[in-house]
């Protein structure tokens, strides 16, 4: 998780404990920067990026920092309010999704785990076929 | 940010929708702005057939517990069979534990909203653990924004199944994918997710109608849609 208020990290890890039969390590930092270093381990399977890190802009600005970094994972931007048009834009800058801030609970945790560790291609569209 | 307690027809957040995530946020949305915790879109399959949560449109939030084997609920539960035989919203009240969508120590109503697709495949809205007894206004106006919501959702991402031609992006996927790169590749290439780059593959796959990369990439050569 990538966001510039400790106290979201440990609400969303509050979240995260609700969800029955959910085993998920929940890594916080505070900046893009700590987040693109983080990214570079090979070790973060998803990012929760924070809409707005000082001081940066926006996603915009971030969410291309960490592809950059070559990180390939869903990266998930979560904001208290996305109602905003530029926010339209979010795949566009290698976002996966969006989700405000109280619309995280137990459900939406869980929908988003399985979304986004479901294999979507059957074992005939594996990669070896070359 | 969601503001459930507007109906959705009068609302932006459906025209904002965009991904699978999104449609599930709006459904999550209706659900629970009517008191409803658990609710899925599901595929109605023929007669006898069972429905299956695992297939790649359905949106839920049901606990996996609540299925036996996981993802399979059977044609004979009073939910799925009203479903294949009826086309009106109702609120079911399902004796004892007769329904898979009825869990443990929750409400036996469950609200069943039969959708059509402009195709002809017919959909779903089943929420369960409804508390309180649901009046004909707020069945109707549940009903009226499931199919606004479904309309949406069948325009952005179902009907994509049955239209021939590929996005700009579809086809740089299908052109890198031709040059020998792996989903992991191209992300990084592109700027993406390996899970979005897949997205794009299992949708070029059902428009070109092939099972693998290498049919996809000779018939996209076939077809003009790559030199």
């Amino acid at each position: 998780m990538v966001d510039d208020d400790p106290a979201e990290h440990v609400l969303l890890q509050r979240q995260m404990k609700k969800v029955d039969g959910l085993s998920v390590k929940l890594d916080y930092v505070a900046d893009i920067g700590a987040a693109v270093e983080s990214v570079g381990t090979g070790d973060v399977d998803m990012v929760f990026l924070d809409n707005r890190l000082v001081p940066n802009d926006d996603f915009r600005q971030t969410a291309p920092l960490l592809r950059q970094a070559g990180f390939v994972g869903p990266i998930g931007l979560i904001s208290s309010d996305i109602s905003d048009a530029y926010f339209n834009e979010f795949r566009e800058y290698g976002v996966d999704f969006r989700i405000g801030k109280d619309e995280i609970d137990g459900a939406a945790i869980r929908f988003i785990v399985s979304e986004y560790t479901r294999q979507q291609l059957s074992e005939a569209c594996s990669e070896d076929y070359m | 940010m969601l503001a459930p307690e507007t109906v959705f027809h009068q609302g932006p957040e459906l025209e904002r929708a965009v991904n699978r995530m999104d449609f599930f946020r709006l459904f999550k949305s209706l659900a629970g702005s009517h008191g409803v915790q658990f609710f899925g879109v599901v595929e109605i399959p023929g007669e006898t057939a069972s429905i299956n949560l695992g297939q790649a449109h359905v949106l839920h939030n049901f606990p996996g517990s609540w299925f036996e084997d996981g993802a399979n609920c059977l044609a004979a539960d009073p939910v799925v069979s009203y479903l294949q035989q009826s086309t009106a919203p109702i609120v079911l009240e399902v004796e004892g534990n007769s329904s898979a969508f009825v869990g443990d120590n929750c409400s036996p109503r469950v609200l069943v909203v039969p959708l059509q697709a402009a195709s002809g495949k017919r959909y779903g809205l089943i929420m369960s653990g409804l508390e309180r007894p649901v009046a004909h206004q707020q069945l109707a106006l549940i009903a009226l924004d499931a199919a606004l919501i479904f309309q949406r959702y069948f325009e952005v991402l179902l009907s994509l199944d049955s239209i021939s031609g590929l996005s700009e992006r579809e086809i740089q996927i299908v052109r890198w994918t031709s040059e020998g790169k792996t989903s992991s590749e191209i992300a990084i290439i592109l700027g993406l997710s390996e899970h979005t780059v897949n997205s794009y593959i299992a949708a070029v796959l059902r428009k070109l109608q092939v099972v693998n990369r290498a049919q996809m990439v000779a018939a996209a050569l076939r077809s003009g849609l790559i030199s």
